[in-house]
């Protein structure tokens, strides 16, 4: 080789050298720094138990653990549990849990400390209580085995111990005896990679690292597995106006803003500090009927609403016109939770048939008498999908009422038969069938349909996976028979980080924090 | 004198009595309740009950009320159901952002407003008058929103010269707390000095219209000395009014600049605390704004003794 291509071969050797160790360096978390997130608002409480306030969900899944929690596919996976066996019969489940964990003020958690938090869990929490009434018993067995003893077989018992929303956060017993269900708990011990320093009310919440936190060995799985807080804190701001989450985040005050307004999308893509992430799910969209009291009672007019709507160009609306934040699908679990997302043809979602609308409304009786559909102007996405589906079905004959009132009187009003016909909402993630909440005759709506309320009672009880799927499927079908609220479509969210944030998960519905770092 | 101040303190009760039992009755018969709101929207109604009792909210209205009355007597107003702690210490934590604010942004208003005014009062229907009432027009015309929006969007995310919002207190770190109010007082202080420059300018005009002004001039004292020393005290009456008044609105809490600045102030917590029914705290900021607003007014007609030796109560 000649003396000048030897040298340029050498020079080109190095700086691809240098060139793969940066980018592996840049790929080595390092510890240190405060990750300033910018969110909503305040949260009610910080009592996991408490409610399901999906900002008391993001906050406390930093500071405390389940026995369970849920893998990227969101099945259920060991958390705080070793492991567990069931009986022969499916009626006892035997939970050995891990050991030498420790709670963020010393103490060691151990048998004692489950058990008192998941009866408190199962007084207050809507998933404790139904998991909970299959159980007729739950004790300690020795210092670090507990035993939950059932009524009759249940399909629903890890994921139950797994839902990061209203979950069975492990508190000390001290903590869990001390508070009665019905009250927030307003001391703050778990045994998360973060523990808090400091809330101040509508200024910060600070979060530091727990470092004694025991970190399970496997590599991080969804919301599971592995957890290092490689941040010193966390610091989450509520930012309430959504204008200025957007500007911190561009400006670096903030390194990560969540629930940002999709307009905000384009002017963050010029920003090459800044990272765009799609957050899927988000919400799908409902609008849920009164089936106890009033004209939508009336199933043919259910149907004759679910016939007219075409959802497209309702969802694209709602999305600012970007395909990327909506998603069109009749299945009731999104395509995310893999375990129940179904592909079922031939169901009379998104027809946009108005001639069968309008034979329906004939066939229900229905006079033109006014629907009152309340919806609210706080979730800005409610809003638009409800007066374009106002729109759509007065050109069919329907007569809408469209009320707009602020959530707190939605959210109360709701629970009143008298008050309404219809109401807007957006539905979370559901990781099992049984958590359908429009299913059942409790919620808002109250679906009373025998055929629906039977095949959500088999769900419970069915515990070979493949039949639940096929239940899962005839559940599907009922629901577009009976129509106990409109599906429309999926609607996808806009969060932005800075660039110097390394190591988000961006596929988890909710954000979380640990294994992430700072890269500056 | 002593006689007439004891009388105008003693009206202050009856006036809160009514501001207080209006706010409360009024925050009680809207629908929605705290329970609800803090439960979250899947919250079942057997929880929702059990929640309503523990706060006491299912006794009677009349109930509710008379033991309110009862807690403020002893001087305590109540606990905050949504964030944990006693309504006193909410307000007493929010009081040095919206103080601060306030007086910036009178600052800043004051010092815009009064001598726009003055200025555009000495020489009537000049380009200066025209200019100055042209943009103390816009001043009242412009949302303060979107003052701020924009504020932010040039200094902070195309300039950053500014932080975009956010709050430091000004016992922990003087320089950031500057930084940190600079937008917000120039955009709430620019809304508010539109008026104050108009009335500024009605008042200097009247003055200046007196017979008295004209001996000033006729004696040869300078344009300066005229405005200034004999002209603008005369006028500053209904100025300082205005000023009062200005004062107080911006103690009620400038709620959209505290929002879209983030400063976490009463009118913010006022805001948040109607939206998710946090009563005891909605009855806790009204009645400490009732109690300003009121106090302020009587400073301001005490201010008027001094600045005019003719005006005197008895």
């Amino acid at each position: 080789m000649s003396p000048g291509r030897f040298r340029r071969s050498s020079v080109a050797f190095v700086a691809l050298l240098a060139f793969v160790s940066s980018a592996a360096l840049a790929q080595t978390p390092r510890r240190g720094g405060v990750l300033r997130v910018g969110n909503l608002g305040e949260p009610p409480a910080l009592d996991a138990h408490w409610t399901t306030a999906s900002i008391t969900e993001t906050l406390t899944n930093h500071l405390y653990e389940g026995l369970y929690s849920l893998d990227a596919s969101n099945r259920p996976i060991p958390m705080l549990a070793e492991s567990h066996t069931v009986s022969r019969d499916g009626l006892t489940y035997t939970f050995k849990l891990r050991q030498s964990v420790k709670f963020h003020n010393g103490k060691e958690m151990t048998s004692e400390d489950v058990v008192a938090s998941l009866a408190r869990w199962s007084k207050q929490s809507i998933y404790g209580k139904a998991l909970f009434a299959q159980v007729a018993d739950w004790r300690a067995v020795d210092r670090y085995t507990v035993e939950m003893r059932l009524k009759e077989k249940s399909a629903i018992v890890l994921i139950s111990l797994a839902v990061p929303n209203n979950f069975g956060a492990i508190y000390p017993k001290e903590i869990a005896e001390k508070f009665p269900p019905e009250v927030k708990v307003t001391e703050y011990v778990g045994t998360g990679p973060f523990k808090l320093a400091e809330w101040k009310p509508d200024q910060y919440i600070r979060m530091v690292r727990f470092d004694e936190y025991k970190s399970r060995a496997e590599k991080p799985n969804g919301y599971g597995g592995g957890k290092t807080a490689w941040v010193d804190e966390i610091r989450w701001i509520p930012v309430p106006e959504v204008a200025t989450r957007v500007a911190q985040v561009e400006t670096g005050e903030l390194e990560f803003a969540d629930d940002l307004n999709l307009d905000a999308y384009d002017r963050l893509q010029t920003n090459p500090n800044v990272r765009t992430i799609v957050s899927k799910p988000y919400y799908w969209l409902v609008a849920v009927f009164n089936k106890k009291d009033g004209l939508m009672t009336n199933a043919k007019l259910r149907q004759a609403w679910q016939a007219a709507i075409d959802i497209e160009p309702i969802m694209k609306n709602v999305a600012g016109g970007r395909a990327e934040f909506y998603r069109m699908d009749s299945s009731l679990a999104p395509v995310e939770i893999a375990a129940w997302h179904t592909k079922l043809a031939g169901l009379p979602w998104n027809e946009h048939n108005r001639d069968k609308a309008r034979r329906l409304l004939k066939e229900a009786g229905y006079r033109g008498e006014p629907i009152r559909f309340m919806t609210t102007q706080e979730y800005k996405w409610m809003y638009d999908f409800a007066l374009l589906t106002k729109q759509q079905l007065e050109d069919v004959g329907f007569t809408i009422d469209l009320q707009v009132v602020d959530w707190a009187t939605l959210v109360k009003r709701r629970n009143n038969p008298k008050e309404y016909d219809v109401f807007t909402t957006g539905m979370g993630a559901f990781y099992d069938p049984t958590h359908h909440i429009y299913l059942t005759a409790s919620w808002p709506g109250w679906t009373t349909d025998e055929d629906i309320l039977r095949l959500q009672a088999e769900l419970a009880r069915e515990t070979d996976p493949r039949k639940r799927m096929a239940l899962w499927e005839a559940q599907t079908r009922q629901f577009y028979e009976k129509v106990p609220v409109i599906r429309y479509g999926d609607l996808f969210g806009l969060r932005a980080m800075r660039t110097v944030v390394k190591g988000f998960n961006e596929r988890t519905e909710r954000i979380r924090f640990y294994n992430v770092w700072l890269d500056k | 004198m002593t006689a007439y101040l004891v009388r105008r303190v003693a009206a202050l009760v009856p006036v809160l009595v009514v501001v207080v039992t209006v706010a409360f009755l009024l925050i009680h018969l809207i629908p929605g309740d705290p329970v609800s709101v803090m439960l979250g929207p899947d919250a079942t109604p057997a929880q929702i009950h059990a929640a309503r009792q523990a706060l006491g909210l299912d006794r009677p209205l009349w109930e509710q009320l008379l033991k309110f009355y009862t807690r403020i007597l002893r001087g305590d107003l109540g606990q905050s159901y949504f964030l944990d702690r006693p309504v006193t210490q909410a307000l007493l934590e929010r009081a040095e952002p919206t103080l601060v604010l306030t007086f910036s942004a009178l600052l800043v208003a004051v010092v815009i407003g009064v001598p726009s005014g003055i200025v555009a009062a000495a020489q009537p229907g000049s380009l200066w008058d025209r200019a100055l009432m042209l943009a103390a027009l816009l001043g009242v015309c412009v949302p303060g929103f979107w003052l701020s929006l924009n504020f932010i969007y040039l200094f902070a995310v195309r300039l950053g010269w500014l932080p975009a919002a956010g709050y430091a207190s000004i016992l922990v770190d003087p320089l950031a707390a500057l930084r940190y109010m600079v937008l917000p007082a120039v955009s709430l202080g620019f809304s508010q000095s539109a008026l104050i420059a108009r009335i500024s300018r009605s008042c200097m005009l009247e003055v200046l219209a007196q017979d008295y002004i004209r001996t000033a001039r006729a004696k040869g004292l300078s344009p300066a000395a005229v405005t200034w020393m004999h002209a603008f005290r005369n006028a500053l009456v209904p100025v300082v009014t205005v000023i009062g008044i200005t004062m107080a609105i911006l103690i009620g809490g400038a709620v959209v600049t505290e929002i879209v600045f983030n400063i976490p102030g009463l009118g913010r917590l006022i805001i948040s605390a109607v939206l998710r029914r946090d009563y005891p705290v909605v009855q806790g900021v009204i009645l400490v704004t009732a109690t300003a607003y009121v106090l302020i007014n009587l400073v301001v007609d005490m201010l008027y003794v001094l600045i005019d030796p003719r005006i005197g109560y008895e």
